[in-house]
């Protein structure tokens, strides 16, 4: 490798929905001339941004895959991992995370912290991802950087504090001021590659003057040599700046802004600078694995590429010549040739080709030293895995993955499109931990389950178009559980004597209600009623009945099972018997347990003009919606609320017509909560139905 | 929404558990209620249409004070509008769950975060900047959730009026506002240090509206320990010592 590890940038760049990052990461492989012409996300040509390499994603004009890619800008090596916008699709935005060192958090000039913006932000604490702020579109009208600095400080928490500020603003966006170099620049040529320096107007002096000494006040908390120059009137030099603010980004006690406009080709090579000034480079942020010899105890690992291996697989990719497994190496080096080991099935691999990505075009490198992005070819994995070196067994800290809420039953039209359909769903959920695949056992049907309706609508275009799978879907399903209320008896005797062997068991005991847990079995028997080879049959016995409630047939979690008593007989008892004993017992219990039905509910955040506030409420409110509050901000008012999984279909046409289209919202799972009794009988209900119509 | 109690109500052939949690809940959250313990009969303490204010320097405990006032409501069912002029929503959420939580903390957690499920509805949280918060702007919203049968408070708490720059006008109109809605009104109060009081305790910034006011208290820290004085109001005349505050939890301390 030719770059040394300083100069070494693992970046994200991730935003709401529409802030134009796909443009931005466009315009910055255009710079550092990964690419020689630009194209727009919707672009009149056809051709669409680079990293949007999935058809689909040119199409609907949004990032559904993080692509990675690379580049290089003055003499440092920039490795960029594209992440969508959609909270659907989270769980690409939380991996991508993981694997990145820092990150540009991209907001829009007119629609400043949106829901989304603050979901993403969350994100990035919880991996403690130090990012800088570039704030897009200052050419588009309504324009006002100092207005979503101010929503950085006050709506996340950032101590944001502008490096620039604009010459013009809306039409008139010319370039920006550096405020640490004291020039303004201004950005010439067909594409905005020309950077041209000049003296900063004077209309504008005064603000700047201003704004540095406000920059270098938010700087000097980090730096005493700063502190000192200041106090002694000595020479600020941008170093002492730069350094300053380096240090109080890493430690994400503070956030620069930098602002332009990636459409219209304005100060995009300063925000370049600042990737290089501002975020870490590999060896600056402390990775941790987890010894699985040691009961999962901590490990620091060392950014050394001589140290034995440790790599994560983030992300996998089907392409033309096998599967695509993105990695990156957080110790040691991964080489073509070089045995790793899969931790999770402890399967040895031998290393084939290594590749960089850039979007969908790869180039071969002979090795990925520890810090570095990649890929790997023909490997056999899933997201998420870690691979080591021979002879050690750490893991990466599994991603905390949220599981499925919504279901979907999928039925190909012909052969050729079950066979299809098949090949594609191995692939998606072996892509995305957070998409599930079953079949259903009564109904034959093929169930996807995910995190969302266009989570699932995204998956069946890509099978429709990559795949080539016809299928029809049915309508949406909600993922409903069960569990019980109260503690309940029971004492239940299989018998059955119908020639040949019996079958004989008896197995007392009770259930009672548990939060912190999905299943737990007790066994409570002293002095052999039920002797010790049957008890595991017992459990299965029990374990088998929690998959399916006895009347709604949902699955039921929070249950604790104790047994305490039973008898057996010499000849007739079996595993057999007291699998059947256990549930027969269980469902002799269970309704006596006073069973509940619980939803998923979503907590729903509509950023909405005022005027249309009361009838936003109006809807959430017809939802069954628990609205938490409002939030009041000049012309635009934000409503949070929770609101049933199962009243949210179709919401988006809903809430559009009923706000002129001028409101928009985010959606994320919150919690599992009981259904109302009146809700709880429609489903029981339709259950039934659905019961008879599968017979 | 705000009219299902079924949650309380016993039914005979079930032990109910969380029942008795419940009401033990409820016992504690009144026996911990600051103003109730000044000597007030009923929990509501402000008569419809009346205005109290919490006043302290910053950072003695206003706000969880008055989150104290507004959970004593949700207890007994009585919807509470909470309107912040500083915080975020979320924010505000998180004095609620926290204090909620603390004077829970001796129950079964699953119970209490069932409870907390079924008293969440009573609370709505509306935050303005505080410029852009009047009378007439709160009345709009609250006509908002009315008319669609939503949220109607019967307790507001406003938190972060700024008592200096508002004219008597804005405090009369929501005087009028709380009369109309049959609502009562609580306000936090900032004093400054540099301001020293006059004779009835008050700060000069507050003389020119403390007329409009049924209650008026403050917290004062002495040392580590804050106490909660009574400067308008009932226990004024039925001579209640000042009540200490656990500084941590803003909870009722018991005297040692």
């Amino acid at each position: 490798m030719k770059i040394d590890d300083q100069k070494i940038r693992n970046i994200g760049i991730s935003a709401h929905i529409d802030s134009g990052k796909t443009t931005l990461t466009e315009r910055i492989l255009y710079y550092t001339k990964r690419i020689h012409a630009i194209h727009d996300v919707k672009g009149k040509d056809g051709v669409g941004a680079t990293m949007d390499s999935m058809e689909l994603e040119k199409e609907r004009g949004i990032t559904i895959a993080s692509a990675a890619t690379y580049c290089e800008w003055k003499g440092h090596e920039i490795n960029i991992i594209d992440t969508p916008g959609h909270v659907d699709f989270t769980i690409e935005v939380e991996r991508s995370l993981r694997v990145l060192d820092g990150a540009i958090l991209v907001l829009c000039a007119v629609g400043g912290v949106q829901s989304q913006s603050i979901t993403v932000d969350r994100q990035m604490k919880r991996y403690k991802v130090p990012s800088i702020a570039f704030i897009n579109k200052c050419d588009r009208s309504g324009a006002n950087p100092f207005r979503v600095i101010g929503q950085l400080k006050t709506k996340l928490g950032h101590n944001a504090v502008a490096m620039q500020i604009p010459i013009g603003l809306e039409n008139e966006a010319e370039g920006v001021v550096d405020l640490v170099g004291m020039k303004a620049l201004h950005f010439d040529g067909d594409n905005g590659e020309i950077v041209r320096e000049t003296e900063i107007p004077q209309n504008i002096l005064e603000e700047a003057k201003a704004k540095r000494e406000e920059l270098i006040d938010a700087a000097s908390l980090f730096s005493d040599e700063l502190t000192e120059a200041i106090l002694n009137e000595n020479e600020i030099t941008s170093e002492l700046i730069y350094a300053a603010l380096r240090k109080g980004t890493l430690k994400r006690e503070l956030t620069p802004v930098y602002m332009g406009s990636a459409y219209k080709n304005k100060a995009i090579q300063p925000l370049l600078d600042g990737v290089n000034y501002l975020l870490p480079c590999p060896s600056e942020i402390e990775n941790v694995a987890m010894d699985m010899d040691k009961n999962e105890e901590l490990v620091v690992l060392e950014n050394d590429s001589e140290k034995p291996i440790v790599a994560l697989v983030f992300k996998l990719e089907d392409g033309q010549y096998g599967q695509l497994t993105y990695i990156r190496v957080y110790q040691g080096t991964v080489a073509k040739g070089s045995t790793i080991v899969n931790i999770r099935n402890g399967k040895k691999v031998k290393v084939g080709r290594v590749v960089r990505m850039h979007a969908d075009q790869m180039e071969d490198v002979e090795a990925l030293k520890s810090g570095y992005i990649g890929a790997l070819f023909g490997i056999e994995c899933s997201s998420g895995d870690t691979f080591t070196s021979p002879g050690i067994n750490l893991t990466m800290i599994s991603m905390y993955i949220p599981k499925p809420v919504i279901s979907l039953a999928i039925v190909p039209k012909d052969n050729k499109s079950q066979l299809a359909m098949a090949k594609a769903l191995n692939r998606f959920s072996k892509e995305d931990p957070t998409f599930k695949t079953f079949v259903d056992n009564e109904t034959a049907d093929t169930i996807i389950e995910g995190m969302g309706e266009l989570h699932l609508d995204i998956y069946v275009e890509r099978m429709r178009r990559e795949y080539g799978a016809d299928v029809t879907i049915g309508n949406p399903r909600v993922a409903y559980r069960e569990t019980i209320t109260q503690r309940a008896d029971f004492n239940y005797t299989h018998k059955k004597q119908t020639g040949g062997a019996g079958q004989f068991g008896r197995i007392a005991g009770y259930l009672e209600p548990i939060s912190d847990a999905d299943f737990i079995f007790e066994n409570k028997i002293f002095g052999g009623a039920i002797p010790t080879q049957y008890i595991p049959a017992c459990e299965k016995g029990f374990k088998q009945s929690m998959a399916k409630g006895p009347k709604l047939e949902f699955p039921i979690t929070g249950v604790k099972v104790v047994i305490n008593d039973g008898a057996s007989h010499a000849v007739d008892s079996s595993d057999m018997a007291f699998q059947a004993a256990a549930r027969g017992a269980f469902k002799e219990a269970y309704l006596r347990a006073k069973p509940v039905v619980h939803e998923p509910i979503m907590k729903v955040v509509v950023e909405t003009p005022s005027e249309f506030q009361g009838s936003v409420m109006g809807l959430l409110n017809q939802r069954r919606g628990m609205i938490i509050g409002s939030q009041d901000e000049d012309v635009i008012c934000v409503i949070e609320s929770q609101v049933p999984l199962a009243e949210m279909f179709g919401f988006s046409t809903i809430l559009r017509s009923a706000t002129q289209g001028k409101a928009q919202f985010t959606m994320e799972f919150a919690i599992y909560r009981q259904v109302p009794q009146s809700i709880a009988e429609k489903i029981a209900l339709e259950a039934a139905q659905n019961k008879k119509s599968a017979a | 929404m705000l009219t299902n109690n079924s949650f309380l109500k016993r039914e005979d052939n079930v032990i109910h558990l969380t029942y008795k949690d419940i009401v033990m809940i409820k016992k504690e959250m009144i026996y911990r209620n600051p103003l109730i313990n000044l000597g007030y009969e009923s929990e509501d303490i402000l008569p419809n249409g009346g205005f109290g204010a919490v006043l302290a320097h910053a950072g003695l405990g206003k706000t969880a004070l008055l989150v104290q006032v507004a959970l004593n409501a949700m207890l007994r069912e009585q919807p509470v509008l909470h309107v912040s002029l500083n915080d975020a929503v979320s924010k505000v959420d998180v004095w609620y769950q926290e204090l909620f939580h603390d004077i829970a903390a001796k129950f079964d957690t699953t119970e209490i975060n069932d409870y907390w499920d079924k008293i969440q509805p009573y609370r709505f949280i509306m935050t303005f900047k505080v410029e852009g918060f009047s009378a007439p702007r709160l009345e709009e919203r609250l006509t908002d959730l009315m008319q669609q049968n939503i949220f109607k408070p019967h307790t507001v708490i406003i938190d972060g009026f700024k008592f200096d720059e508002a004219g008597r006008g804005q405090l009369v109109q929501l005087k009028e506002l709380a009369r109309k809605y049959s609502m009562r009104i609580w306000f936090t109060v900032h004093t400054h240090r540099h301001e020293p009081p006059q004779e009835n305790g008050l700060p000069l910034s507050f003389l020119h509206v403390s007329d409009l006011f049924d209650v008026i208290v403050q917290l004062v820290a002495k040392g580590d320990e804050v106490y909660i004085k009574s400067l308008k109001g009932k226990s004024i005349d039925s001579g209640q010592n000042d009540l200490l505050l656990d500084p941590a939890t803003m909870l009722i301390k018991d005297r040692q």
